[in-house]
């Protein structure tokens, strides 16, 4: 159940100061989030993964469909990708690993001091 | 063991730190992929609502900006202050990133954002003197109240804009490449204005030339580089009467003028060049169906997205005008406003002179001037360039202007002679005041007064208004020359060798209502010899001759005709010179391949359209033959400068036997019936390799292509389905083209339509970015909305209505 909360906390707080702070906020938003829930390692990686790949896809996919893909496709070309949906994928994985890894360092950031 | 805990953490902040940072050239990929702030922030929603309201300071009233289904903006304000000021928050509203690089291009300071690999462009930039001649016209422009208030407003607008702007709300361009934008001056806008002068003045034959005169026999030279081409239909119609000349005839000075190249002057290989061109014209009301005049104009300029323009019509209590400006410079360029018309085309007048510099021995600070020694001027450059420590170029300037090439930066071919540079973009001029007064002009004589403050780049202007005047000017400001002079490099140390009187504006080449009943320019010679000043330039002529020849015969003519003679692909240089070629080969043994090519050759009617095999087939041909005939003769002339197509062509009617259509690499002596068939049968050969590959369809092999201008395929088309080539009217080359059509009807309510192969969005994230594209490339045009000049606007007409409100 905390995992779930945690990962929710972590999508709607990064969507909110990421429009204050530069897009590394997202690391520290997982990394403290998963510091105080105290989640174990694992799922500290999960939940900042699937927290931050959560608000990035639903951002991205609300800009892309208003948008009619014009630019998901442009960028797709430009990054040698063959299909928009693809350069979706890659936004996405690159936000839920930066995630990740941060709620990974907060827990184990948390297990030096517990 | 428990600290081990830590290494996560620095995992982590690695992975940040390095998808954070630019790395190889590659853009920082964590910020760019950032749905919120990164690129996903400029997909724009295709239903954006651009209907607002912001409150801006420095505004002085309220200005509306009312949006069409295309995104032109029509602007009504109430002073030319705010006027300016909004024209400047919508140019870099839409078009911010190619404002910024277009001047730094100019500027020499493209190293600055993108690295080393440009360093040469850029100190070439500062070498020509761009910075020195937009200081200059800069002062000028500063010093006239009229355009002072234009370009202050016009930058306070942009720089409004600007500092509205977070990272998130940066032209894409910006994230891709790493930088961000900078301040806006009014410098900018004079760079903006020399980058154009650049562009249509900067190309110069006098190297080459020079180069060729001493190594030709002179009979030779005459012959295959004659000073203008014969048969020429000038701009100003032959028969047309000339004033005398309120200027002297200045004697030809002795050969101690000219300057002589070596061979060993030169050290490496040649590049090619590509020339430019446009086509305007104007029928009076007695050769057009509704009986008043019709106006077209399409100047040909590099294809890019973002467009090199952007359409807008801009209202003040005294000015109701609509065209094409060009984002970094406030005002409208070509267009036309609720009384008068006018297009441009580029004049090619030689206003680019070279001088051989004279340094003094063992004294780099000086040179030999008229028996003087006289020190450079010195002008440090500094280059930032990204990544890397500045560089440092300092440029001697002498009486004519900078040098631009010396032992330390070479010229064309390696040229290692130190080279001054005499250009008329140097000058102070002001050529937006033209642009103020053309804007607001109602008749001829307040055009005339206008167009006087255009002196560089020189174009061929042409005029009609709603009273049923017709008019064509040769517009700019010109030397009085001796004859030849500056057409090679001249002597830098003879003080006889100096631009001496310009030539009054008053007596520059123009008609006013010729009997012929209408008037035309397409980069040809601009008179016949009866002009009573001497000038060169780089003149092309088969365009002219096609429109000429055309609108000699037209009567009663729509606007749909206009359309399709803008649309023509109706080549001259083919119809003149096939049947020649098709008389050598068609009697010689062919391959059955041959044979089936040269059919579809003897059935073309000549036309280079999109998907017709024989225009590929005769354009190949063509191309062959002619590096054939000249590549052996000319390989080592800097700059490739080969006989004109045109000559070329003349040469193949009237002599068979020039002794230059021998291959000077073989053995054997050929004559131009082996040039012929070898050229044939290299054509047949292209073509089997372009079945198998791109396909030989016209449109397939030439491909032409919009580029964005930081060369990103992904943002670019190419391979578009557009017939033409340089020399037909439609002139759609591969990276070149018609860059705006423009027909415009001076009925008592303007009738005008207009196409341009872009969009008025610069962001290659939104719908308006290559919007009219597949209309210019089918020939297709727009109703252009001519709003009348009021505070309400019918709404239907109206899509969405910015306010811009003072801020309080």
């Amino acid at each position: 159940m905390r995992i779930i909360i945690a990962t929710f906390f972590i999508a709607i707080l990064a969507f909110v100061v990421e429009y204050y702070w530069p897009w590394w906020i997202i690391a520290v938003v997982a990394f403290v989030i998963i510091f105080l829930f105290n989640l174990n390692p694992g799922r500290g990686f999960i939940a900042g993964f699937l927290g931050i790949a959560i608000c990035w896809l639903a951002v991205a996919l609300w800009r892309d469909t208003l948008n009619e893909h014009i630019l998901s496709q442009r960028m797709a070309t430009l990054f040698g990708l063959p299909h928009y949906t693809l350069f979706i994928v890659l936004t996405v994985f690159l936000g839920g690993l930066t995630g990740g890894l941060a709620g990974w360092s907060g827990s184990q950031t948390r297990r030096i001091f517990n | 063991m428990r600290l081990l805990r830590i290494v996560p953490l620095l995992i982590t902040i690695v992975l940040v730190y390095v998808l954070n940072k630019p790395i190889l050239g590659l853009p920082a990929f964590g910020k760019l992929l950032d749905p919120i702030n990164g690129c996903w922030a400029n997909a724009e929603d295709v239903n954006n609502n651009y209907t607002q309201k912001f409150s801006l300071q420095q505004l002085q009233h309220p200005v509306t900006i009312w949006f069409d289904d295309r995104l032109v903006p029509h602007i009504h304000a109430e002073n030319d202050h705010d006027l300016y000021f909004a024209e400047g928050y919508i140019h870099a509203y839409f078009r911010l990133w190619q404002m910024d690089m277009e001047t730094r291009a100019a500027a020499g300071r493209v190293s600055e954002v993108v690295g080393k690999k440009t360093l040469k462009f850029d100190r070439t930039q500062r070498r020509k003197g761009m910075v020195f001649g937009a200081e200059n016209s800069l002062r000028v422009m500063e010093a006239d109240p009229r355009t002072k208030t234009m370009l202050d407003a016009y930058t306070a607008g942009i720089n409004t804009y600007i500092h509205s702007l977070k990272y998130r709300n940066y032209p894409l361009e910006y994230k891709l490449l790493g930088f961000a934008p900078e301040q806006w001056t009014n410098l900018k806008c004079a760079l903006l204005l020399k980058y154009m002068a650049d562009d249509l003045t900067g190309y110069t034959e006098d190297i080459p030339l020079t180069f060729l005169r001493d190594m030709l026999p002179k009979e030779d030279f005459d012959l295959l580089y004659p000073e203008k081409i014969s048969g020429s239909t000038p701009v100003i119609p032959t028969g047309t009467h000339f004033e005398p000349a309120s200027l002297p005839t200045i004697p030809v000075p002795d050969d101690s003028v000219w300057t002589h190249l070596q061979p060993g002057d030169f050290t490496d290989t040649r590049k090619e060049h590509d020339g430019k061109g446009s086509n305007n014209w104007v029928l009076s009301g007695m050769r057009t169906q509704s009986g008043v005049p019709i106006l077209c104009n399409d100047p040909h300029l590099g294809l890019n997205l973002p467009s090199l323009w952007y359409e807008a019509q801009l209202q003040t209590p005294d000015m109701n005008v609509y065209g094409v400006s060009l984002p970094g410079a406030p005002g409208i360029v070509i267009g036309f406003n609720d009384s008068i018309s006018w297009g441009f085309t580029n004049n090619y007048r030689d206003v680019k002179d070279f001088y051989a510099v004279e340094q003094v021995k063992n004294d780099s600070n000086s040179y030999w001037f008229d028996g003087k020694q006289v020190p450079f001027v010195k002008r440090m450059e500094h280059i930032a360039i990204k990544g890397e420590p500045d560089f440092i170029d300092t440029i001697n300037y002498t009486i004519q202007g900078p040098v631009i090439y010396d032992e330390h930066f070479h010229g064309p071919g390696g040229l290692k002679r130190p080279l001054a540079l005499c250009w008329m973009a140097h000058k102070s001029t002001n050529e937006l005041l033209a642009l103020y007064l053309l804007d607001r002009a109602k008749g001829y004589t307040e055009y005339v007064d206008a167009i006087f403050n255009f002196q560089c780049p020189a174009q061929n202007m042409v005029y009609a208004d709603k009273d049923g005047n017709i008019a064509i000017w040769g517009q700019g400001q010109f030397v009085n020359k001796w004859k030849e002079q500056g057409r090679f490099i001249m002597n830098g140390a003879d003080k006889d060798a100096l631009w001496k009187e310009m030539i009054p504006m008053k007596e520059n080449p123009h008609v006013l209502n010729p009997p012929q009943g209408y008037v035309s320019s397409a980069n040809q010679s601009v008179t016949d010899s009866t002009y009573p000043y001497w000038y060169n330039g780089y003149f092309l002529e088969f365009r002219a001759w096609r429109i000429n020849q055309v609108l000699g015969e037209t009567k009663k003519a729509t606007v749909q005709d206009m359309f399709n003679l803008q649309n023509d692909t109706y080549s001259v240089l083919a119809a003149n010179t096939l049947p020649i070629m098709l008389r050598y080969v068609r009697n010689t043994s062919l391959t059955p391949d041959e044979k089936k090519y040269l059919n579809k050759l003897i059935n073309w009617r000549y036309f280079l359209s999109a998907d017709d095999v024989a225009a590929s087939l005769y354009q190949i041909w063509w191309d062959k033959l002619y590096r054939d005939i000249w590549s052996d003769d000319f390989e080592k002339v800097p700059d490739n400068l080969w006989p004109l197509p045109e000559r070329t062509m003349q040469l193949l009617q009237t002599d068979s036997t020039l002794k230059y259509y021998d291959d000077k690499n073989t053995p054997a002596v050929e004559g131009l019936k082996d040039m012929m068939v070898r050229s044939y049968k290299e054509t047949i050969d292209t073509i089997g390799k372009l079945e198998k590959t791109t396909g030989v369809e016209w449109y397939k092999v030439k491909n032409t292509t919009v580029e964005h201008l930081a060369k990103l395929p992904a943002f670019s088309f190419a391979n578009l389905k557009i017939g033409g080539w340089g020399n037909t009217i439609n002139a759609a080359k591969h990276d070149h083209g018609p860059s705006w059509r423009m027909v415009v009807q001076m009925s008592k309510d303007i009738e005008a339509y207009g196409v341009y192969p872009g969009g008025q969005s610069g962001n290659p994230g939104s719908k308006y970015y290559a919007s009219f594209l597949q209309n210019w490339v089918d020939g297709k045009y727009y109703r252009l909305l001519f709003l009348p000049n009021q505070k309400q606007q019918n709404i239907t007409d109206i899509k969405y209505t910015l306010t811009l409100q003072p801020k309080l």
